[in-house]
């Protein structure tokens, strides 16, 4: 299992490290404006091609360069509908504080479970090396974490399971008290 | 009142815009003749492989590989054959081959990784495999060849 | 050994050097350009040129004249010229404004040789070729179009004050002939053709994997031609043949270059050190790079962990546990810094001539995205150890 996710993070880092190559590079469509090409895509010669990392078939990386940004999204392996409900949740709570994560996308791209868009500005403010180790110690804690609440979230529904079964059975044992000695309605 | 015509996007009409066909040159050889040239490149690199010249075979494949649009079977083929090739090669002896390889192969290489790992429904069958050669690929030839796929519109 | 300035917290858009390398004009990625006097061993600014209202994209100081220009993203350029202020008596520098008639984003801006031209890169795929008009008092332009077909990422002039080479988005350098009739002389015959009328295309050259080309340089006779494409590559180009040698790198892409001599080249980029090529007509090759990896750069690189290392209560045993308690890390994963082994900590964005000597260039300049700039001595080249340079993978 582990032996596969070393090669697949090294393969994005390396695919990251070789898109992070970005300059300041105004539009030359909309005078006086400066966008993220990879989202505008106005001119096509400034786009890249796309690449995919894929791990297996429910766990891939789609990395979309540009000449000023990248777009980097995530599909995150989601093995059952808990697994599935918490992912969901997750990365809303996340997208929904965007401004907070900074190189966050508020949407997914189609297909993929969570977006990053990173642009010159980033790389400008921050040390690039260090947006690439972010990147994929989210990806490492992200499994980590679903696994976690998947595994809490059973043992709080063994213990609401427990507790609630606990009371049915202390009525249920009251219910048969009741009708082998009638004398207790009394 | 006719009111479309605002949402007509102009900057299409820029006669100055670059065009998609214009990115690269496109390939001179007809689409039939290609998917050809890869039917009898797969019977070539079977015949090497039994003699276990792996990097023979990958330079036969990759040589001069299909590109751009209208060859989609042609390309198939190819990775199909490449696939092959890459899992019936032991992991110790990754390292040599990819050493042994022109630039231009191992470029050409990089892109049909890239290209496996892209194609829904192929991650599971050869997930790792690729994983591996391209950890490999990235030791030897370093990121510029990562670039190089990035940047290259000749698309396998 | 290299001398380390740091100019500043953000990153440094571009520099430029007056002609004794007594002053230093930068823009620190803002729509203001800095003129900096050298005191001691730091660089302090001294006066503000603002005039541009976006992002100031290029600065060229003319040795000569001592005159600047700058361009910006705002589609503006302006020639700086230090006056005598009738008012207070003082030195000022007086702006002009220079009619470029583009209507995008000016990338790039270079003296021409001579100093009587300058030419401005440009967004709109256009070269403007400014000289001044001297009946109007004003800077002019006129417009290389045919056949830019994108962005125009730098621009280089030819020494004999005519040619221009120009390298853009769409994958492609070209030379140009930027002759302006009122200018210049009949230029002699070159290698690159004899007769040179405005807009000549006096030869077009493509990078080998469709990057885009970031930096192109004349050699100092003029008769070879440097290209540097994001496609990992640099190519060197003799019209005579023509020749054309690729060096296709390892590491990632050089977004600047310069010629130190006729069989030299120094260039860097996003792999945040400079490399030197080396060669002639026969052939090319990397050659090494300027950056010692194992010479000691500061000696904060040496401690290990993300956690300041100040007084002796927070090192060794009780940083682990305090981690382990504050912030859940455990020893089992250590902390591992990831400063880069190079002096430049982010992209290069320019590398310029700085001290001349012996055969050609034996000090050059850098710059980048770190803030930092780097006077480094062109000889002092040591070979590639780490294929993977800058970009390192655990």
């Amino acid at each position: 299992m582990s032996n596969s996710l070393r090669p697949y993070l090294a393969a994005v880092r390396s695919t990251l490290t070789a898109a992070l190559t970005l300059e300041n590079f105004a539009s030359q469509v909309v005078e006086r404006h400066n966008k993220p090409e990879i989202e505008s895509s106005t001119s096509k010669e400034v786009l890249l091609n796309p690449l995919t990392i894929s791990r297996n078939e429910n766990e891939r990386v789609l990395i979309e360069p540009s000449v000023n940004s990248i777009r980097l999204s995530i599909k995150i392996k989601q093995a059952d509908e808990i697994e599935r409900i918490l992912c969901n949740k997750f990365t809303r709570f996340m997208m929904q504080r965007a401004e907070s994560f900074i190189v966050l996308r508020r949407k997914p791209v189609t297909g993929y479970d969570i977006s990053f868009l990173i642009t010159n500005t980033h790389t400008e403010t921050m040390l690039k090396h260090k947006i690439v180790d972010f990147i994929i110690q989210f990806m490492e804690e992200v499994d980590k974490e679903i696994s976690e609440m998947k595994l809490s979230l059973n043992a709080r529904a063994r213990i609401v399971a427990e507790s609630y079964l606990t009371a049915v059975r202390s009525i249920s044992l009251l219910r048969c008290l009741q009708l082998k000695s009638p004398q207790f309605n009394t | 009142m006719e009111v479309n015509f605002r949402k007509i996007n102009v900057d299409q009409y820029d006669e100055d815009v670059i065009q998609e066909s214009e990115l690269y040159e496109a390939d001179p050889r007809e689409p039939a003749e290609v998917l050809e040239e890869a039917k009898q490149r797969q019977v070539a690199v079977r015949g090497l492989l039994s003699k276990n010249d792996i990097a023979g075979a990958l330079t036969t494949i990759l040589d001069n590989a299909p590109y751009g649009p209208n060859v989609e079977s042609a390309k198939e083929i190819t990775l199909q054959t490449l696939l092959t090739i890459l899992n019936s090669t032991k992991s110790t002896e990754i390292s040599v081959i990819i050493k042994s390889l022109s630039m231009d192969t191992q470029d050409t290489l990089m892109k049909y990784i890239y290209k496996g790992m892209g194609m829904p429904g192929w991650g599971d069958v050869s997930g790792s495999v690729l994983l591996g050669w391209h950890e490999k690929l990235t030791e030897v030839a370093g990121v510029g060849c990562i670039v190089r796929t990035m940047t290259d519109r000749r698309i396998v | 050994m290299p001398e380390i300035f740091s100019l500043g917290q953000t990153p440094v858009t571009c520099h430029s050097f007056n002609a004794d390398r007594t002053q230093l004009a930068v823009s620190l990625n803002n729509n203001e350009a800095l003129i900096m006097n050298k005191q001691g061993n730091e660089w302090v600014p001294s006066i503000t040129l603002s005039e541009h209202d976006k992002l100031i994209t290029s600065i060229d100081w003319a040795p000569n004249s001592n005159r600047i220009v700058t361009c910006s993203q705002d589609r503006n350029a302006y020639v700086w010229q230090e006056q005598t202020d009738p008012e207070t008596g003082g030195l000022v520098w007086k702006p002009t404004l220079v009619l470029l008639r583009i209507n995008r984003a000016a990338t790039h801006v270079r003296w021409s040789p001579k100093e009587d031209k300058f030419a401005v890169a440009s967004g709109a795929r256009a070269i403007a070729v400014c000289s001044f008009d001297a009946e109007n008092n004003w800077w002019v332009s006129k417009l290389l179009k045919k056949p830019i077909r994108s962005t125009v990422l730098a621009v280089d002039w030819h020494p004999n004050n005519v040619l221009l080479a120009a390298g853009s988005a769409d994958m492609k350098a070209r030379v140009f002939s930027a002759y302006i009739k009122e200018v210049d002389e009949r230029p002699s015959p070159t290698v690159w053709g004899s007769k040179l009328p405005f807009n000549t295309i006096c030869g077009e050259y493509t990078t080998p994997a469709g990057g885009w080309v970031h930096a192109v340089g004349f050699s100092p006779s003029g008769d070879v031609l440097a290209f540097a494409g994001h496609d990992s590559s640099i190519s060197i180009v003799y019209p005579g043949g023509p020749v054309l040698h690729t060096i296709r790198m390892q590491t990632l892409p050089l977004i600047t270059l310069t010629w130190t001599a006729e069989d030299s080249i120094v260039a860097a980029g996003h792999d945040c050190r400079p490399l030197v090529f080396a060669g002639s007509e026969a052939g090319w090759r990397e050659a090494g790079t300027l950056d010692d990896p194992s010479a000691a750069k500061s000696p904060d690189s040496r401690f290990g962990g993300g956690s300041p290392t100040v007084g002796r209560l927070k090192t060794g045993a009780f940083a682990t546990f305090r981690d382990a308690d504050t912030r859940g890390q455990s020893s089992a994963s250590p902390v591992t810094d990831t400063k880069l082994t190079t002096i430049h900590q982010n992209t290069i964005t320019s590398v310029r001539p700085y001290a001349y000597g012996g055969a050609g260039v034996s000090q050059v300049s850098t710059s980048g995205v770190d803030g930092t700039l780097v006077v480094w001595d062109v000889n002092a080249v040591v070979a590639l150890t780490s294929r993977l340079g800058g970009s390192h993978l655990r």
